[in-house]
């Protein structure tokens, strides 16, 4: 045998209809409620009379929207770059060091290969 | 500001939004259309939760960016795309909230107004009722005046609550019929 829906469960069917737009006294007999229940849906009526959905600035929403679509856009690295010339000056900087420091790592290394044999290697040939 | 018409569906299997997501994911110009659906509804949920315009703004913000930045991770697979969405934004209000513990902010009652025609003895009426039952909103406590948000300004479902919170269906049916007694009793509304 199967329970009969609890009152959260019934209230809650009553109040999808309220959230669909559909008169709360409507929404109450459907559901054959009692007085209480009736009035828990008649207050869920209520609250959405209550608490409207805020108005959004304009400028706000033009402005979110502005960044959504830059963000949207695929990775351009000209773009990239243009937009955010600071960026690119560090970038350019921070590269120009690590190519630096590579070739001078590697002139090092290329020296050392080079250079005679130590002088107490010469003495036991 | 009156409410758009109520938003259709709300089952995974039938989710609305499903075809603007698919092409947001092949597209994230496409996004667009998404972001228009929904940042009014989003922004609502912020304000109601924070209380201040500006701090719903910057979670309103966070919450887009971080939507559009994880679009391609979603799937239809347990949760319609509003429901994930508002899942973003319920853990952007939890960092917004634990940053500004200490700032005051606007308190819940003083939120925007229904709009409405009739005559002004009624509307005086009418935005005081209002403004009690925002005030009783706001002394709920967190888990249910989330709930409330979320069903009664955002129009999400329990299952799509259960989503965003974390929770079970019938968790969240429980929630909502404790939290409609408690605002009753707060109100003076017992039958």
């Amino acid at each position: 045998m199967t329970q009969p829906p609890s009152a959260a469960v019934r209230l809650d069917h009553a109040l999808d209809s309220v959230v669909a737009g559909r008169s709360p006294a409507v929404a109450a007999a459907a559901g054959a409620f009692d007085a209480s229940l009736r009035q828990l849906v008649t207050l869920g009526g209520d609250l959405r009379g209550a608490m409207p959905v805020p108005v959004v600035a304009p400028r706000f929403e033009a402005r979110l929207g502005a960044r959504l679509a830059l963000a949207a856009q695929p990775l351009d690295p000209l773009a990239w770059a243009l937009r955010h010339p600071g960026r690119l000056i560090v970038t350019g900087a921070v590269g120009s060091a690590a190519v630096g420091v590579g070739i001078t790592a590697f002139a090092v290394w290329r020296s050392a290969r080079r250079a005679p044999p130590p002088a107490h290697r010469l003495l036991h040939r | 500001m009156t409410r758009e018409g109520p938003l259709r569906a709300s089952e995974p299997g039938d989710d609305p939004d499903l075809a603007d997501v698919h092409a947001a994911q092949h597209d994230r110009a496409a996004f667009a259309a998404l972001y228009r659906r929904y940042v009014e509804r989003v922004y609502g949920y912020c304000f109601y939760l924070l209380g201040d315009h500006h701090d719903a703004e910057d979670a309103t913000e966070r919450t887009f960016l971080a939507a559009l930045g994880a679009i391609d991770r979603f799937r239809d697979d347990g949760a319609t795309f509003r429901a994930w969405l508002f899942r973003i934004a319920h853990n952007e209000l939890a960092n917004s909230l634990r940053q500004r513990r200490r700032r005051r902010t606007t308190p819940l009652e003083d939120g925007p107004e229904p709009m409405d025609d009739a005559d002004p003895a009624r509307l005086v009426g009418v935005a005081e009722d209002a403004r009690r039952l925002r005030s009783a909103v706001s002394r709920l406590s967190d888990d249910r005046r989330q709930v409330v948000v979320l069903r009664f300004v955002d129009g999400l479902s329990a299952r799509e609550i259960g989503v965003v919170l974390g929770r079970s269906e019938g968790a969240v049916r429980v929630l909502q019929h404790r939290a409609l007694r408690d605002l009753a009793g707060v109100l003076g509304r017992h039958p």
